[in-house]
């Protein structure tokens, strides 16, 4: 039985750690942002950490959830750590509804910070 | 009217390549592939262009069709590009599912080259 590969708990870890963040109090996700991070939220667009952390505390709901249905962790040519999620959320009394979101993670003065996130809903043309 | 940031203009060209590949010759996808590529398929992890090819050349099916539904582009701090697709597929008979897929492209060479590919498909452990 052998270890799991170090991307796979760096890319766990920041998992679990974002939707707790998120689900409890999204205004504390900054720390895990730089300068440098781009967010793409349902296709807009937001550049540097206090963008992000602007755009994610202005979401228009009170409560959400987070349940992740599966997780997938790579390392990448340049020591970066890429992470899909697919999962659920429930928002206030919405229904509830897919979502899959990206993270790259890169090593940044000995912590792990986010540089590129991407979310979308799991809506389709049907 | 701003111009198309590069990143979204070779994201999108790759993603379309790749899927028109993808329906309609997937051994043509092996050009799109390095030694260095990384591929998880529905969790199974592949290491490199003959497992990765061995792997969707034999995905059990005749016909595959994609139809995309949103796809972001985004520069990466090493001047990588991350592209990620929302969207929809059927396969043989079978009913439309959903999906989800992940590219990290690189430029090698000249090339535009997919490192890391993540693919899953849109199914959740209902509530």
């Amino acid at each position: 039985m052998g270890d799991k590969p170090i991307w796979e708990q760096i890319g766990s870890s920041f998992v679990q750690h974002y939707y707790q963040l998120f689900d409890t109090d999204r205004t504390h996700l900054g720390s895990i942002y730089i300068d440098a991070s781009c967010l793409t939220w349902e296709g807009q667009q937001c550049q540097g950490k206090a963008a992000i952390v602007e755009k994610l505390s202005s979401l228009p709901f009170q409560k959400i959830q987070h349940s992740i249905t599966s997780q997938d962790h790579q390392p990448t040519p340049d020591s970066c750590i890429l992470s899909m999620v697919v999962g659920q959320l429930k928002a206030d009394d919405d229904q509830v509804l897919g979502f899959h979101q990206t993270f790259l993670l890169k090593s940044f003065q000995g912590a792990w910070v986010c540089t590129n996130e991407v979310f979308r809903l799991a809506l389709h043309n049907v | 009217m701003a111009e198309t940031p590069m990143w979204e203009q070779v994201g999108t060209s790759f993603v379309q390549l790749y899927y028109q590949r993808f329906d309609t010759s997937r051994v043509e996808l092996s050009a799109l592939y390095t030694d260095a590529s990384c591929l998880s398929w529905e969790g199974q992890q592949f290491q490199g262009k003959t497992a990765i090819m061995e792997k969707l050349m034999s995905l059990p099916f005749q016909k595959i069709q994609h139809s995309i539904t949103s796809q972001d582009h985004q520069p990466t701090p090493d001047n990588c590009i991350l592209s990620m697709v929302v969207g929809q597929l059927k396969v043989d008979n079978d009913p439309v599912m959903g999906f989800h897929q992940l590219f990290i492209l690189k430029n090698i060479s000249d090339n535009w080259v997919c490192t890391n590919d993540i693919f899953r498909l849109a199914l959740y452990n209902f509530a």
